[in-house]
């Protein structure tokens, strides 16, 4: 591809000013100016990072009538001009700024699980949208293994609730697992994948989702089209059919008054004489070092980018690393198993029609008694595209030359499923700061992980029943790649400030007025997509965080343990929507 | 520059690039895919794969302005040869011709992947990261050539440019399975693994971001707005064309036809470099 020459095309300025200007798929606009802070403004949030949780955050903010502004790394898309229905085209979605990576089991980054630009993450999320099980919540009570969370399934489930209707998800009337619910919007007409898992999970007696949860418009809701099936998930839904925050979240933030400063990099988090947290510097566009003053500073920049910050932050009292007094940040660093298997049909499949996610297992997603291992796995539809598909054919069958141009001839008679299994939160498995720097000059990331003999376990056994699936379903050859899907971890939440950074409300342990809202809260993951889980999170940090008001602002204890449920801070026109459906 | 920095996608000036770089076997029978029963030479196609009559291109008054754009880019506007001096580009172009070889396409409908790749290394676009083990990726392919030529003398004493397309696949070969049998010093600096992925996985997204390449496998390409409608059972829309198969056997004087394992360590110590996300 000519790579150049999208790099030579405008995009993520943020051109707002007038009405209608910023459009987010063919008919979604942002119809209001966006406000601008004045550069000496002190505001009441400070976001870094306008992702899954950094979006979610920054709308019920302002709705709730708080000044906030979010600051992002990458661009404000435009999505009509900024993203394309091209696989090599939409490689700016992601964090491809540098990075090391290693340890026995080195995890890929980039395009694999890390955004970049408004809406983060959720921008090339596949949206599955499986709630968490509430064993996942007492892991280590129930089954021995990992750490408990500081809350119950029962604390975040009122937000799954609004969530699903804000996203909103589609999915089946009755979703059978963990804590069984059904979905207020109705689910998707099957793809190619999909069939296949359907009929070797139904061949072997094991149970199916069809249609869902994902968070797909299955159909049109305002100024939401409905899905077209073209299978571009991941590279950005130019529909909007998909959610990202950028097209659920931010406009509703932006009319309540919200900004969001893109394209800028926070450097470090300052520190006052107080012990509190007064604001942060970052680079704008220009590289122009700028300093945001803020009441509260909430850092929502995922499982790399927010430990990052916190130990670029180092100052006098915290000399490695800002809130780390428990020498946890970057520790517990969690991806889940994400091999997919492949299984090639005597008839054509097409596998790049419909959205990758669109139908799954959660049978095996609890321990049992029956294997040698804890935890479980998921098995979900997955459709690469071309170029990934070619690079997974090169490990999955070592192909290369005439061998490679062979398998690609046959793309469309492969299926591709993925196993998503649980890996457990390890100490060894962390993030620290590499002797290498960005182009700010700041040192960037060092990854280091290894699989412990649980998590090995898990890879393999999934592998086996997700092949055996494939050959039931009728496949004639079947290969697998190993990899990994998701991360989280890195500053957990828990009760004890001796081996955890924050409180179940992303405040950290060590100081008052610093929060923390993002998947690195996470201190176990199940064998669910993350995704929908960390916008839960977010919006019950925000009720904490508008229950508390003047508390939170001024850095006082706070007093609230359990946050009323607030109802009405859903952006316009999804609340009180869709289909009751069984609870 | 390099001769190869004028040429597009259009036959005459590509054949003269390997006229250029005296290639002129490049055509040779023992280089074209056979069919398997008659044991011959198939000749080259405008569009090989079996989806005879299919272009996605036809399509593109369908396509979004952006995605049209950048698509129609990648096809008329092949970036220049930048980062690979003259001596490198020349051997780059013997290993991607062997990497994933093209004999099967007439000159017309050659993909210029060595610019493709090129042009990532002179505007140092990278992934996200580094595998720790790894130099950058600039490096890794200095380093990679150097290595692939010092495998070449050692197993067949000649530059690699210069070898039977068989025996360039056997140096080829040493890499996929982790067991080079020279340049043991340049594999104290980078695994050999991680180069095989590396190189592999550029190779890659250069050849199958083309048009021209989904066509050949059947891929409908871009699709917004239009979407697709026949989502089961395989189908084509009504502007896809059903599979026509035919049987055909990789060259003779080719190791790549079959398939092993990649050498080294497997499972999740062998991961592709640049993956894209799946579920």
């Amino acid at each position: 591809m000519n790579k150049s020459a999208i790099n030579q095309a405008p995009t993520g300025k943020f051109n707002g000013s007038k009405n209608g200007d910023h459009m987010l798929g063919p008919i979604q606009k942002i119809d209001v100016p966006m406000r601008r802070f004045g550069s000496d403004e002190e505001v009441d949030f400070c976001i870094v990072g306008v992702g899954s949780a950094g979006g979610v955050l920054l709308q019920r903010l302002a709705r709730a009538g708080f000044r906030v502004v979010g600051i992002e790394a990458g661009p404000f898309w435009n999505t009509e001009r900024d993203w394309v229905s091209d696989e090599a085209g939409s490689s700016k979605l992601y964090w491809n700024e540098l990075r090391v990576t290693g340890g026995e089991d080195p995890i890929t980054l980039g395009a694999n699980n890390s955004g970049r630009g408004v809406g983060g993450g959720s921008v090339h999320w596949a949206g599955f949208t499986p709630r968490f099980h509430p064993s996942d919540f007492r892991v280590y009570s129930q089954d021995g293994v990992g750490v408990d969370w500081p809350i119950a399934y029962e604390d975040l489930k009122p937000y799954y609730e609004l969530l699903e209707k804000e996203i909103p998800v589609a999915g089946p009337a009755y979703y059978p697992w963990g804590d069984p619910h059904g979905y207020t919007y109705g689910p998707h007409p099957m793809g190619g994948v999909g069939d296949v898992l359907i009929k070797g999970c139904t061949k072997l007696g094991i149970r199916v989702s069809a249609g869902g949860p994902v968070a797909i418009t299955s159909g049109s809701h305002a100024d939401r089209p409905h899905c077209i099936y073209r299978g571009f998930c991941i590279q950005g839904c130019k529909v909007g059919a998909k959610q990202s925050t950028l097209v659920s979240h931010v406009p509703d933030a932006i009319r309540h008054g919200a900004e969001i400063r893109d394209n800028c990099m926070v450097a470090r988090i300052n520190l006052g004489k107080k012990g509190l947290v007064t604001g942060v510097t970052y680079f704008d566009p220009g590289g122009n070092e700028r300093e945001l003053r803020a009441r509260v500073v909430l850092v929502c920049g995922y499982a790399i980018e927010t430990p990052r910050l916190l130990l670029n932050s180092a100052c006098p009292g915290f000399e490695n690393g800002l809130a780390n007094s428990s020498g946890t940040v970057g520790k517990y660093l969690m991806v889940q198993i994400g091999n997919v298997v492949f299984g090639r049909f005597p008839d054509p499949i097409r596998m790049y029609k419909a959205p990758p996610a669109h139908a799954l297992t959660e049978e095996f997603y609890e321990t049992d008694p029956r294997h040698d291992f804890a935890r479980g796995f998921a098995i979900q539809t997955v459709g690469p595209l071309p170029i990934a598909f070619a690079k997974q054919m090169m490990v999955a069958k070592g192909a290369w030359g005439w061998g490679m141009r062979r398998v690609m001839m046959d793309y469309n008679h492969w299926a591709a499923l993925g196993v998503l299994g649980e890996i457990l939160p390890w100490e060894d498995n962390r993030v620290e700061l590499a002797d290498d720097t960005d182009r700010h000059g700041l040192r960037v990331a060092k990854i280091t992980f290894r699989l412990h003999d649980n998590d090995k376990k898990i890879a393999r056994f999934g592998t086996d029943k997700t092949t055996e699936v494939l050959y039931a379903a009728g496949a004639e050859e079947v290969v697998h790649e190993a990899r990994y899907a998701h991360l989280v971890g890195g500053a957990r939440m828990g009760r004890d400030p001796r081996i955890s950074v924050t409180d179940s409300f992303g405040r950290t342990h060590d100081i008052r007025n610093l929060f923390i809202c993002d998947g690195s809260l996470l201190p176990t993951q199940g064998s669910a997509n993350p995704g929908l889980t960390i916008q839960a999170l977010a919006a019950r940090t925000a009720d904490y965080l508008i229950s508390e008001g003047e508390n939170a602002l001024t850095g006082r204890p706070g007093t609230v343990s359990r946050p009323p449920v607030r109802q009405n801070l859903s952006p316009r026109g999804t609340s009180g929507r869709g289909v009751p459906r069984i609870k | 520059a390099n001769t190869s920095s004028r040429a597009t996608a259009r036959g005459g000036r590509y054949a003269r690039t390997l006229h250029e770089r005296g290639a002129q076997s490049y055509s040779d029978e023992n280089r074209l895919p056979v069919d398997p029963k008659t044991r011959q030479p198939l000749p080259p196609r405008s569009q090989p794969g079996y989806y005879a009559g299919f272009s996605t291109l036809s399509q593109q008054e369908f396509w979004d302005e952006a995605t049209r754009s950048v698509v129609r880019a990648r096809v008329e506007q092949v970036p220049p040869i930048r980062y690979f001096s003259a001596e490198e580009v020349r051997l780059m172009q013997a290993i991607c011709d062997r990497l994933l070889p093209q004999d099967d396409r007439d000159d017309a409908h050659k993909i210029l992947v060595v610019n493709y790749i090129d042009d990532r290394l002179y505007n140092r676009r990278i992934d996200g990261y580094r595998f720790e083990d790894m130099p950058e990726d600039q490096e890794a392919h200095r380093l990679g050539l150097q290595a692939i030529e010092a495998i070449a003398q050692h197993m067949f004493h000649s530059s690699f440019i210069q070898l039977e397309p068989l025996e360039q696949d056997q140096v080829l070969q040493s890499i996929h399975d982790c067991k080079p049998p020279a340049g043991h010093d340049i594999w104290q600096k980078m695994s050999v693994m991680h180069y095989w992925l590396l190189i592999m996985q550029d190779v890659l997204d250069a050849y199958y971001a083309h048009p021209y390449a989904w066509d050949e496998i059947g891929f409908g390409g871009p699709a917004y707005p239009r979407g697709y409608m026949r989502l089961e059972g395989g189908k084509p829309e009504p502007w896809e064309v059903h599979e026509q198969r035919y049987e055909w056997a990789a060259p003779p004087s080719s190791l790549s036809g079959e398939y092993s394992p990649v050498g080294g360590e497997g499972e999740h110590k062998q991961q592709t470099p640049g993956q894209e996300g799946t579920h």
